[in-house]
């Protein structure tokens, strides 16, 4: 393969985690690409939803020593009730060399979402090669919505191939067809949530109906191998009739492997960090109900696990 | 989440009730001195005044063995004992009398105790209970004495003070040697570890398989015919009283097998039990046979080697001695033996793991603190034979299920890792890997066989074939090599502080280096070298005259034996009388502080400019208090563990040095010193004695554990940028090397999980690093185990290059190993 040029497309990413070793077969680099178009009830991860780098304000660090306030030149950060700082994010006018984190001294303060070129990804996810090669690893590439951000996918996608490296899109799948089209060639597997089979209630929980979605996994499950992911969230996905209906539209697309995804509440104290209320109180799924979520799908004959 | 937490993925039991009860009466024990060996020999000393000292050495010793009371515990089917108790040790009063009559005196022991915590729970709360209104006492922290054999003991002592090593030693260099005024500062200061004479042997495996396979008999006729032979022939020839000191010794050992064989006929005869009877009688049969002559099955081959093995740990103040490769060493036995199935080799290696973790030290409270209470006995399985072959058998296999069964603090087990190993014994590795107990570690063969290809130009398929592990992790060749290696530390975080605060301690104010005014980077790192430079050289020196001593006192004649080539050059190891005669060790630990110091340093004030090295030293000395901020960007400067090459590169060039450095002096045989780095519990005291460094980390704080383990919490970019920091260390250039990772079980779960982890093990050995190993325990539930100590008596976590029982530690350790960074996903 003739290598392709040095690429200096630029994404932003906010998080690049080593040794991944859920999202994909051995070793893994995960690579979270920023900004999605989903809004899902019961989302752990809520600093990946917006596109741009957004201010995060560890509540649980901060002292409340307030130096963030008079480090601020836009008076966007003013003293609370509980003397904790309060940010007003409209205000806020993302200084480059962020006076408020520079100023934090217990490390509360951070900034979600970086830019970054193709290439510094790619050599980033490429220091681990030796990992990928013995254990059959390689990157994923996660969110966010990964395919919000195509240029920068793609061109990533492209530096990972020319370095023999193995990739893996970790998708809600909701994005144009066009998109799917060019990635997926890209693509050694994909691993596509799929969430609600009923196209309301997706819209419901998710903000978007599921038609592009299904139609995409129909799509990409002809072209490349697919694992299913299925989050169970209880009281959102985990209802007979969801979990049978999903099992039958996995079956029909001709998808075999399912993996059930137990929702947590890790995520919850991230959304106060970002000024933001918290959508839904996830309460994780039971045992019992995750074993038969599982049941659900292996009773129509695919492959399925939950972790 | 903080009520909850992940439980290890493997929890085995031991596989017979026989060994559950061998294992429950070991928990329950208290911790024992005994003075029966010491008593005995100290008997045999006060009537040999005036023999030869080898000849008097293996006198002593073989009166003491031959006095000892064989004792036989309930249930066990391997004859032989340390001491009469379950949990005992033996106080090596001709080693070290000193420290023993302080304790007893109410005094400290040495300028070292006030650095080093001791563990509480366990073992130690049973002698401490026992101790309160009996007819005993708590001595040495932990153990338990009566009040009659105390007083016993205090007459013992006193009888040593003059004569024991230490003495000996300190007779010699604190009269003659220049740099004796700088070792006494340097252990006021906690720039050392402790005096190591209360427990100077170890790092050594005897050779076990000519043991078994000559039997003692074969040797004492061969011993007989050199001494026949034998015409004096001047100073460098064979020395006439090694022989015969060795004959005595032999002849000792087999005394003592007799006692054993001889008790448990006359328990048989009084055994209701008519298994039991058969049993005890097997086992006469079998003391009767071996060591004497070779065995003739695999029960008789364990009965034998560990009759060798136990004779020699009794010779010696031990730490590290060592089983080496047992797996090769038994297996022809195994193989031959129609008999002997895979459950019994489970069930018999299990018997034996209990022995080896009853054995005890005690030692001056520094040592005891430093080794918290493990022996290093490291069983190393796996490996090339010699012609490079994978070496892994069935028994190998056998000894890794038998600690799955049992979880026990010792033998620590070890891989030697080859990419050739067959899947099965791997992944039965993992296996153990997941209880939580932290072993097996895995160790990379090719690197070491460089190493020792390079230093004592032996061949190489003479290195894979004897290729051992004598100690934590510091190999060595077994049955071929010199055992007294120095295994005190440097401790390269007090040499950080010398060179940051001008040549003076700043937690003591001792002076130990002329004023030192640094004004470039250059500077600094070049008045760090230069201490390290001179604390080194002084610290080899110190133990040369220490070596000198131990010839002189406590020489080691019954190892000898067992020591190639030894009874051929006529020479016991303290003469040089061994193949291999470069293992004296040069030791330092918390290189990995000094690195991140030096990169916070020359980022934060020799390029940002964001203070000066007057406002450093002052925020130090302040403990960054009222200097956060000065704090947060030393502490945002790079740091070792992510794979980031400025900090990377201090790290190699300060590793560079040392290694030149420690290898340009020789040692007390006369062959250059090798260079070596490791960490047993030293990061918590040479912590303690450290105030704040420029790398962030506060007063007081352990440093960063093992030897390319990052400072907890620094290590932000998951283990494989930890491993790609450490794999650039060409570790063929130490002998040794500590890398520990912490996972959360989930990280590992399954066999995919397995699968990942040996990928993690086989890329990190692509490279020349030396060994890596786990702790798959979830923090949580150490946090509980704080909490709730009763509940987890049976809880065992990897320290250093030792595992131990939770309850034992600490709580300063227990915090280091709560602290290591944990990495899941």
């Amino acid at each position: 393969m003739i290598p392709t040029a040095p690429s200096k497309t630029t994404g932003v990413v906010f998080d690049v985690q080593h040794y991944a070793v859920h999202d994909g077969p051995g070793i893994r680099t995960l690579v979270f690409l920023k900004g999605c178009p989903l809004r899902c009830a019961w989302c752990c991860n809520p600093e990946s939803q917006g596109a741009g780098p957004e201010l995060r304000h560890a509540r649980v660090r901060c002292r409340g020593c307030l130096r963030c306030v008079a480090a601020c030149p836009a008076g966007a950060v003013t003293p609370g009730q509980d003397r904790l700082p309060v940010f007003d994010r409209d205000s806020c006018v993302r200084c480059a060399d962020r006076p408020c984190v520079e100023a934090c001294p217990s490390d509360a303060l951070s900034v979600c979402g970086a830019t970054m070129t193709a290439d510094q990804v790619v050599a980033r996810v490429a220091k681990d090669r030796a990992f990928y090669r013995n254990s059959g690893g390689g990157v994923t590439f996660s969110g966010g919505e990964p395919l919000a951000q195509p240029d920068f996918l793609a061109a990533c996608l492209e530096g990972c191939r020319d370095e023999g490296i193995s990739t893996a899109v970790s998708t809600s799948g909701y994005a144009p067809s066009e998109v799917l089209l060019r990635i997926a060639p890209l693509v050694n597997l994909f691993l596509f949530d799929l969430k609600l089979a009923d196209t309301q209630e997706h819209l419901k929980w998710t903000g978007v109906p599921n038609d592009t979605i299904l139609a995409n996994l129909g799509f990409v499950a002809t072209n490349v191998p697919v694992i299913v992911r299925v989050p169970l969230v209880p009281g959102c996905t985990d209802t007979p009739a969801n979990l049978a209906g999903l099992a039958d539209i996995i079956a029909s697309i001709g998808v075999s492997q399912v993996n059930v995804a137990p929702a947590h509440g890790m995520g919850i104290s991230k959304y106060a960090d970002l000024g933001r209320d918290v959508p839904l109180d996830v309460i994780p799924p039971t045992r019992s109900s995750l074993l038969e979520a599982v049941f659900a799908f292996r009773s129509k004959g695919l492959i399925c696990d939950a972790f | 989440m903080t009520d909850s937490f992940a439980p290890r993925e493997v929890h085995g039991k031991p596989s017979s009730d026989r060994v559950r009860q061998l294992k429950q009466a070991y928990l329950e024990a208290p911790l024992m001195v005994d003075i029966e060996y010491i008593r005995r020999l100290t008997e045999s000393h006060r009537r040999t005044d005036g023999m030869e000292v080898l000849e008097r050495r293996a006198e002593d010793h073989a009166y003491a063995l031959e006095g000892l009371t064989p004792i036989f515990h309930p249930g066990e089917r391997i004859a032989g004992h340390k001491t009469r108790f379950i949990r005992g040790a033996i106080p090596y009063a001709n080693y070290a009398a000193g420290p023993f009559l302080r304790e007893m005196r109410r005094q400290q022991q040495d300028a070292q105790q006030k650095y080093v915590d001791l563990g509480e729970g366990g073992g130690v709360q049973h002698a401490r209970r026992e101790a309160e209104g009996g007819d005993s006492e708590v001595f040495s922290g932990k153990f338990l004495i009566s009040r009659d054999e105390l007083a016993e003991f205090r007459g013992i002592c006193e009888y040593w003070e003059d004569k024991c090593l230490m003495e000996a030693g300190d007779r010699l260099w604190k009269t003659s040697f220049p740099g004796a005024g700088f070792i006494e500062d340097g252990w006021t200061i906690g720039l050392f570890t402790a005096p190591h004479d209360p427990c100077p042997e170890g790092r050594i495996v005897l050779d076990f398989r000519a043991a078994l396979s000559r039997g003692y008999l074969a040797l004492i006729a061969e011993l007989e015919q050199r001494i026949a032979t034998f015409r004096p022939g001047g100073p460098m020839g064979p020395d006439l009283h090694f022989w015969r000191a060795s004959l005595r010794s032999l002849r000792g050992a087999l005394v003592l097998a007799a006692r054993y064989a001889a008790e448990a006929r006359r328990l048989a005869a009084a055994e209701a039990s008519p298994i039991r009877r058969d049993e005890l009688l097997a086992m006469a049969d079998a003391c009767d046979q071996v060591p004497a002559r070779p065995p003739r099955n695999f029960r008789e081959a364990v009965q034998s080697f560990w009759f060798t093995y136990l004779l020699g740990h009794l010779e010696g103040a031990h730490l590290g001695y060592s089983p080496g490769r047992l797996d090769q060493t038994l297996f022809p036995y195994f193989r031959d033996d129609p008999s002997a199935t895979w459950e019994d080799a489970v069930e018999l290696a299990e018997e034996l793991f209990v022995k080896m973790t009853r054995i005890e030290y005690i030692a001056s409270m520094s040592w005891q603190g430093l080794g918290h209470g493990n022996l290093y006995q490291n069983l190393i399985l796996g490996g090339l034979n010699s012609l490079g072959e994978p070496a892994d058998n069935l028994l190998s296999k056998a000894f890794l299920q038998a600690q799955i069964n049992l979880q026990m603090t010792q033998p620590t087990l070890s891989i030697w890792w080859h990419p050739t190993l067959s899947d099965g014994f791997l992944r039965t590795a993992v296996e153990c890997v997941k209880t939580g107990v932290g072993y097996p570690a895995f160790f990379n063969l090719e690197t070491y066989v460089r190493h020792e290809a390079a230093v004592t130009g032996l061949p190489i398929e003479v290195i894979r074939e004897n290729a051992a592990m004598g100690g934590c992790t510091e190999p060595t060749l077994e049955g071929m090599s010199y055992g007294v290696v120095q295994a005190g530390f440097v401790n390269q975080g007090k040499l950080l502080e010398l060179a940051m605060h001008d040549g003076v301690d700043p937690v003591t104010g001792v002076r130990m280096f002329p004023p030192c005014h640094p004004t470039t980077y250059d500077d600094v790192v070049g008045s760090f070298q230069d201490k390290m430079h001179v604390a080194v050289r002084n610290w080899q020196q110190y133990w040369n005259y220490v070596m000198l001593a131990h010839r002189q006192t406590v020489p080691l004649v019954f190892c000898s034996i067992f020591v190639r080539d030894c009874l051929g050059r006529g020479r016991c190891m303290d003469d040089g009388g061994a193949v291999n005669n470069r293992t004296p060790t040069t030791l330092s630990s918390g290189l990995v502080n000094v690195a991140n110091s030096m990169a916070a340093i020359r980022k934060v004030v020799f390029e940002d400019r964001a203070a000066t090295f007057a406002e450093l030293q002052s925020a130090l000395v302040a403990n960054f208090e009222g200097h956060e901020a000065l704090r947060k960007r030393l502490v945002n400067a790079p740091k070792w563990g992510n794979d980031d090459e400025t900090v990377d590169r201090v790290f190699l060039d300060l590793f560079d040095d040392y290694v030149n450095w420690a290898a340009d002096q020789r040692n007390y045989l006369g062959e250059p010193y090798d260079p070596s780095m490791l960490a047993i519990s030293t990061p918590v005291p040479f912590g303690k004695a450290c105030g704040a460094f420029p790398d962030g980390r506060l007063a007081g704080q352990p440093l960063a554990d093992g030897v390319t383990s990052p400072f907890p919490g620094t290590d932000q970019n998951g283990p494989t940028a930890v491993l790609r920091s450490s794999i650039k260390v060409d570790h063929t250039r130490i002998r040794g090397g500590l890398l520990n990772l912490k996972f959360h079980p989930t990280a590992l779960a399954g066999e995919s999980g397995a699968q990942n982890l040996l990928a993690l093990i086989k890329t990190y050995f692509e490279g020349p690093s030396f060994h890596v190993q786990f702790n798959v325990v979830d923090s949580h539930m150490l946090k509980d185990a704080q909490a709730h100590p009763d509940r987890y008596r049976d809880l065992v976590v990897r320290v250093a290059g030792f595992s131990a029982y939770w309850v034992e530690m600490s709580r300063a350790l227990q915090d280091q190993v709560i602290e290591r960074t944990e990495h899941s996903l």
